[in-house]
């Protein structure tokens, strides 16, 4: 009797319940949040995810967009490039998210390409990439080669370096990234041979590959290294370097070891922030340069604000198995957060949800003032940013030694240099 | 007397300079206070570090270095301005001490005339970035010319050697004069030669070219390149022949450079592919286990020595399981933080074996006469293993540090010997000897070798058969950890460490010949050196891999028992 009594009420709170969700659905929108969880890229991958959700949280506590709390949709791409195109898919399908936040491999960029253009719906990238693409559906908050590469080497130009080595990791970011970086130099004045690292051509003579390349995983570094060091004893040289993740531990290590430093022949990584440095030997990079348009000891309000609310956002935190410890922000992660607000202040201009709308008032230009300064989105999908070259120090941040203020953000470089 | 009198050229030098800017003169201290301030604008901090040059101020030299090691700080002043100051070095209860204006040295005062107090802790630094640290070294260069440091004199020549300003011409020929050290001696020669090249003058270039022909030093390339195609424009003959000449002098160095380093580079590796790979000669040549989860006794190894650099540091705090786990730290520092490396090398191989002893009794014992299986339950047992690091250690690499005896080296004409590179070939012959002795040498030795001739007949004649299992494995376990000891020196360590070397191990013993201790060394070598000699000659590491990998393939087919093949009249096999 009782228990039939229980039945009854549950079956009850159950019915108003239903009742109730589909009216507080009407109050929420669907935003997807597509990067990888588990597998090889989930070291890099669950920060962006984690600083996406503190965004929606910190956006729904001031009233949401459009009066609309966002609801996240978090699936993991778990480093499978296939799977990416599959999540994709889901959530424009079934989720219907008006928006997605995701990806950053370019191979997993370029997977969900034909999924976001064939469903027309709206994805924002936000990690450092070759160039080369604009599709009419990603907005690429990304760093472009001219906002990361191409200054880098201004600075160095400035500083008095003549010859270049190229190294990185083989596959299409540093491939492209070296071969407009080639073009560049030879635009600058620097002669082919002060570009070290060695070309590939084809049968008709035109380089195809410039550079040194290794493997994922690559642990023996000493044959570069001494090449490095023979190719260095004339001075003024430095390293330009695209080596991805892990494999940049063996080659600081051999690098310290051949007794180069900082002062004799500096390298400059495009892949190493803040995050990554965590599991690097801070000691052997001490000096070495980086080029973001973010860095965590950049000194401003907003800045401020932001990583001190990030980091109470960490402490109170109860997404599972979310790593509260030794937390550090990183452009990536400012680029996600970056393009947020962007969408959120196109969806409010455009005064809809709608796809087409939002990018086209996204294409009008969009100003957020951001921890890393005032970003801009631009009619070609790209966002017009500050960009910074810092030199790492021992507790893994960033000093800055130059800002370059506004750099357009372009994607199609290559072949636009013409070497004198 | 020499020296003397070498102090005597130096100082009238640097005080003929420094006279000259007498009227004006700044101190260095002066000069270091400013530009320690305007740590937004590296170009004018450069531009000040460099007018000390031939200032000839004694504090020069403290100041540049205490403000590169973190002893300046910036701290606001009475106008609100930040001042550059150092410390007293007179803590209070509060760790506050007084700051001591750097331009005048003498105690900051605030708005109120009080000295000004700050903690070391919170105070903001006087940073430096490479730019200054460069300029810094240009300038202390200068002075070192004639340290007493053979290595010191060495850094400060070639500095000068790579700058090629002809105005210090005079200084280096004065050097080279009262040199002693002959490999100072030929430092000086080399950069008065580059320095040369660039003298307006052709005969003094000619000469530049003439004497690198003789030293023949690799730095010399690019500049030999430049005359090369200035002197083809001028139509300097006898210019262009000697720099000719020079270039491939240079040339040929570099090539006996290349060939020397490239043995040097294959023994080496070679040396880690021994290391990593003669656990596995010994629990799968000996004992015939196919163990796939040596790569992860590696591992445990690797971790270990990490979490010795840790206790010897500031301490762990490890969350396995949801519990909380502090190791406290010994807070050590200087030479004893840097033999942190040879305790963690016996930790690692106690560690490893114990592992090995628990597999070994918990899974290995039961499927001792079925290889396949134990092929499966060790590829499951290094899963498990792999997610216990990720459990305890997280996913993420952890950072171990080279102590600083193993990451410097020794550079013998030329040639790079790094010194974890010396350790490395030292080590795996040490462990090679060790190895060999035990197994040869002593009772337990005798007994392995009974055992693993036959099993059945050593059991019959009153051997514990299940004890020499037991510690021949754990023994080839705490190999496998020492492995992973050394290879946290050169390369990562996470949770997938024992993945990437768990190939290259097996590919080696069975190159050498399952069974065979020679025959593994032999391999470890042979691979070694192929493989660098490829990538020199290649140019690309993976093609040389490649082909490394193809080479044995088809050496397998001719040889399928590999290099060393036992023979045995045992029926089993």
């Amino acid at each position: 009797m009782k228990f039939t009594r229980k039945l009854f009420t549950s079956t009850l709170a159950l019915a108003a319940l239903s009742t109730l969700l589909p009216a507080q659905a009407q109050d929420t929108v669907k935003v997807g949040v597509l990067h990888s969880l588990s597998g090889t890229m989930a070291i890099s991958e669950t920060s962006l995810r984690d600083v996406l959700l503190f965004t929606f949280d910190e956006i729904n506590a001031k009233g949401g967009v459009l009066g609309k709390k966002i609801e996240p949709v978090v699936v993991d791409g778990a480093s499978n490039w296939p799977l990416f195109a599959e999540k994709a898919k889901q959530l424009l399908e079934q989720d219907k998210v008006a928006v997605t936040f995701g990806c950053w491999t370019s191979v997993s960029r370029k997977s969900v390409l034909p999924v976001f253009e064939s469903n027309k719906g709206l994805l924002f990238y936000p990690v450092q990439y070759e160039g080369e693409e604009m599709s009419p559906n990603i907005i690429y908050t990304a760093e472009a080669v001219g906002q990361q590469a191409t200054p880098a080497v201004d600075y160095l130009l400035e500083k008095g370096y003549k010859k270049f080595y190229l190294l990185g990791s083989d596959y299409v970011y540093p491939q492209t990234t070296n071969l407009v970086l080639l073009e560049y130099l030879l635009s600058k004045g620097v002669p082919l041979e002060n570009i070290g690292g060695g070309f590939k051509k084809d049968e008709s003579g035109k380089i195809i590959s410039a550079g040194k390349y290794t493997p994922f995983g690559h642990t023996d570094y000493q044959q570069i290294v001494s090449e490095i060091k023979q190719y260095a004893a004339g001075g003024d040289t430095c390293v330009v370097s695209t080596l991805n993740g892990d494999t940049n531990v063996p080659f600081f290590k051999e690098y310290a070891a051949a007794g180069l430093t900082a002062e004799t022949c500096p390298v400059v990584s495009f892949s190493i922030s803040e995050d990554e440095f965590r599991g690097l030997p801070a000691k052997q990079l001490v000096g070495q340069l980086g080029c973001w348009t973010y860095f965590q000891s950049i000194k401003s309000p907003a800045n401020e604000k932001f990583i001190a609310d990030f980091q109470a956002w960490l402490a109170k935190s109860d997404v599972p198995g979310i790593v509260k410890e030794g937390r550090v922000t990183c452009s990536p992660m400012v680029l996600s957060y970056v393009g947020v607000y962007l969408w959120k202040a196109a969806v409010e201009k455009a005064g809809t949800f709608e796809v087409e709308k939002v990018i086209a008032e996204l294409e009008k230009g969009i100003s957020f003032d951001g921890p890393g300064g005032t970003v801009t989105s631009q009619k070609n999908h790209h966002v017009t940013k500050n960009v910074f070259i810092g030199e790492t120090k021992a507790d893994g941040q960033f000093k800055i030694l130059k800002t370059y203020d506004n750099v357009f953000g372009e994607p199609f470089l290559k072949g636009t240099f013409k070497s004198k | 007397m020499n020296k003397a009198w070498l102090h005597f050229v130096l100082i009238a030098c640097v005080g003929c300079l420094g006279f000259a800017r007498a009227q004006d003169a700044k101190s260095a201290r002066q000069i270091i206070a400013e530009a320690a301030v305007l740590s937004d604008d590296s170009d004018s901090q450069v531009k000040l570090v460099q007018s000390l040059t031939g200032l000839g101020d004694p504090e020069t030299e403290p100041l540049l270095l205490s403000w590169k090691e973190g002893g300046i700080y910036l701290v606001p002043g009475a106008d609100g301005k930040k001042v550059a100051v150092t410390l007293a070095g007179d803590p209070d209860a509060a760790k506050k001490e007084t700051a001591i204006r750097l331009d005048i040295k003498e105690p900051l005062k605030d708005a109120a005339g009080a000295s000004v107090r700050v903690s070391p802790t919170s105070a903001e630094l006087a940073e430096t970035d490479s730019s200054i640290r460069r300029a810094m070294k240009a300038v202390t260069d200068l002075s070192k010319l004639a340290a007493p440091n053979a290595k010191d004199r060495l850094m400060a020549i070639s500095q000068l050697g790579m700058e090629r300003d002809v105005s210090k011409l005079p200084i280096l020929e004065g050097r080279l004069k009262v040199e002693t050290d002959g490999q100072v001696k030929r430092a000086v020669q080399e950069a008065i030669a580059l320095t040369q090249l660039r003298s307006p003058d052709a005969a003094v270039r000619l000469l530049g070219c003439k004497a690198l022909e003789e030293i023949h030093p690799l730095s010399a390339k690019d500049a030999l390149v430049g005359i090369i195609r200035d002197s083809e424009k001028a139509g300097d003959k006898p210019l262009l022949e000697a720099a000719k000449k020079a270039l491939s002098a240079v040339e040929s160095h570099r090539t006996v450079v290349n060939f020397f380093g490239t043995i040097f580079r294959g023994f080496s590796l070679g040396s880690v592919l021994l290391v990593v790979a003669i656990g596995l000669a010994i629990t799968f040549g000996l004992m015939g286990v196919i163990n796939m989860a040596h790569g992860e006794l590696i591992a445990v190894g690797a971790y270990t020595t990490y979490v010795v650099q840790c206790i010897f540091a500031e301490g762990l705090v490890l969350s396995p399981f949801g519990m909380q786990m502090s190791l406290p730290g010994m807070n050590t520092t200087g030479w004893v933080y840097e033999m942190y490396f040879v305790i963690a090398l016996p930790m690692a191989f106690i560690m490893a074996a114990l592992v090995g002893l628990a597999l070994e009794r918990g899974v290995i014992r039961f499927l001792y006469r079925r290889p396949l299986e134990s092929l499966l339950a060790t590829w499951g047992v290094s899963l498990v293993l792999q997610q216990i690091f990720r459990l305890v250690f997280g996913s993420n690499n952890v950072q171990v540090n080279s102590p600083s005896w193993l990451s410097d080296n020794w550079t013998i004409n030329d040639v790079i010997f790094g010194w974890n590179r010396v350790f490395v070939i030292g080590f795996a012959v040490l462990i090679v000897i060790g190895t060999w002795a035990l197994l040869s040498k002593t009772p337990l030795g005798l007994l392995i070798r009974a055992v693993m001739q036959n099993r059945n007949m050593a059991a019959c004649l009153g051997v514990r058969t299940e004890r020499v299992n037991m510690l021949t494995f754990g023994f080839g376990s705490g190999l496998a950890g020492l492995a992973g000891a050394f290879l946290s020196q050169i390369g990562n360590v996470g949770p997938s460490l024992g993945q990437s070397y768990i190939v290259d191990a097996f590919m080696t013993v069975v190159v050498g010949g399952v069974g065979s201790l020679i025959g593994t060394v032999a391999s470890a070598l042979g691979i070694g050196v192929i493989d660098q000699s490829l990538q020199q000659i290649l140019g690309n590491p993976v093609l040389g891999k490649i082909l490394v990998l193809g080479a044995i393939i088809l050496f397998l087919q001719w040889r399928p028992a590999g290099l060393f093949a036992t023979k045995t009249r045992s029926l089993e096999s």
